[in-house]
């Protein structure tokens, strides 16, 4: 679905990305994770053409989204859906008509179509009471979610999300979790997300990347990522209290 | 990013767009009449006064009228107006086009496919291009208006001769001139700031910084392209 062939990227004088190799399959969830800076968010823009390769290229299927710009480009993006790490809502919109916005301005659907489609879209994510409600009015971890809606409300073939945890507390941090993994289910999509939280990366991953000074270093099903040989992936495991012995078994130290 | 939110005129006409474009005639016209009003009021007086008072020295101090019709239409109208619109509304836009851009809102945009520039800069520029003439004609006739009311309490000018003077000396091309002065200021106060919003970086400093870029950048092209119009019409 989603193929990087040696994408290498430079940013500010740093290259961020070095010839990387990645190729993600249709209905898998994809977790890329890695320390900060270590070019996630980098691998993520180029996916969906908001950064361009200085070497290699990005295939969405078997269009080429690294040499696409314009309407195509824009044809292209219609395939995706991207829940960012700040939401990234409207701040003068509420919550139902940020979820109705992709589709008042880029589809011909009526008022009474749009307002089912986020009424099913708000449900989806457990909102459907909150619709009315401000970005300002919301918590993080329903901003999160009314941002889930929106990136949906489409119906993409891809969804990317963006450290869909982040800032959040754990319990509704394993609640976008299950939220993440009902999507795939309901609606088949293939997903990639990054995030620095490895209980996430273990809960809702097919497979997981860490990404590593702008290299994949390790690539795995999550019970074979959390016995990997790898010094980096074994020092971000332990950083988060995750050892080898079990895939849920955590020691604090 | 000026050219492509022209071409986006022609999406002018959908329903969010109009309701858009009044909110932002609204948020630019109404919102800034009161400073507009004051200061017009007080540049006439002042004009006047002045005007007036070096004319008196020669017992022509009943042409006060024609100065000050005149300076407010061609001159002091649009840049007043163009330079409060420039700090009140230009920095507004700034802040906001760039807390979104920090925020990734503008990203967002972008990547449902809904151009930033026809959703965010084209409204705006269609506001800000009916609006400044609008405001610079209303803040010239309050000038005029301040300038009889000097002219009548400090100089002895009755009002009747001040409006004949002022009607006399003004002709169509002063208002013309004036209006299409307004016109490409307001072009210049929304493009400078929407370019600024959408460049900006770096949080709330980058926010900081491009309010304060886009009100300097805005007074220094509206003063340099205001000589130049003047020097086209006038010389």
């Amino acid at each position: 679905m989603i193929r990087l062939e040696k994408v290498s990227k430079r940013l500010g004088g740093t290259l961020v990305l070095k010839a990387i190799d990645l190729h993600v399959k249709t209905g898998e969830t994809l977790v890329i994770v890695g320390f900060s800076g270590a070019g996630k968010s980098v691998t993520i823009k180029h996916m969906i053409g908001m950064l361009t390769p200085d070497r290699g290229r990005v295939l969405i299927g078997d269009e080429v989204i690294s040499e696409t710009s314009g309407r195509a480009l824009q044809r292209l993006r219609r395939r995706f859906g991207v829940l960012f790490q700040s939401a990234a809502l409207l701040e003068w919109m509420s919550a139902a008509e940020n979820v109705a916005l992709p589709l008042r301005e880029k589809t011909k659907m009526s008022e009474e179509e749009i307002a089912a489609a986020v009424h099913e879209k708000l449900a989806m994510v457990g909102l459907e009471e909150d619709d009315d409600k401000s970005p300002s009015e919301l918590s993080g971890g329903m901003r999160k979610r009314v941002g889930l809606a929106r990136a949906i409300v489409t119906n993409p073939e891809i969804i990317l999300y963006d450290e869909p945890t982040s800032g959040l507390d754990p319990v509704t941090s394993r609640a976008i979790d299950a939220l993440i993994n009902r999507l795939r289910e309901q609606l088949g999509v293939t997903s990639v997300v990054v995030t620095h939280d490895l209980m996430s990366a273990l809960a809702i991953g097919s497979r997981i990347a860490m990404l590593h000074e702008g290299r994949i270093v390790e690539l795995a099903e999550p019970q074979e990522f959390i016995r990997s040989q790898e010094p980096e992936v074994q020092r971000f495991l332990e950083a988060q209290y995750i050892t080898k012995h079990g895939p849920w078994e955590r020691t604090a130290r | 990013m000026l050219g492509e939110a022209i071409l986006h005129i022609r999406h002018a006409w959908t329903p969010r767009a109009r309701a858009e474009i009044a909110y932002q005639m609204f948020f630019t016209g109404i919102r800034s009449l009161g400073v507009v009003t004051v200061v017009a009021l007080f540049t006439g007086m002042i004009l006047s006064l002045q005007t007036g008072l070096a004319l008196r020295r020669y017992g022509q101090e009943v042409n006060i009228g024609g100065a000050v019709m005149v300076s407010m239409l061609r001159e002091m109208g649009p840049f007043m107006t163009a330079l409060i619109l420039a700090a009140s509304v230009g920095s507004s836009i700034a802040a906001q086009l760039g807390t979104m851009t920090v925020s990734e809102e503008v990203a967002a945009l972008e990547i449902m496919a809904i151009s930033p520039v026809r959703f965010l800069v084209m409204p705006r520029l269609v506001a800000l291009a009916i609006m400044t003439p609008v405001l610079t004609f209303y803040g010239g006739m309050v000038g005029v208006l301040g300038g009889g009311i000097i002219g009548m309490t400090q100089l002895g000018v009755p009002l009747q001769a001040y409006i004949d003077n002022a009607t006399r000396w003004a002709d169509n091309k002063d208002l013309y001139v004036g209006l299409l002065k307004a016109f490409v200021f307001g072009i210049i106060v929304v493009t400078v700031a929407c370019h600024q919003g959408f460049t900006t970086t770096e949080g709330a400093v980058g926010v900081g910084r491009a309010t304060r870029q886009s009100v300097v950048i805005s007074f220094l092209t509206i003063l340099i392209v205001g000589y130049i119009l003047t020097r086209m019409f006038y010389s």
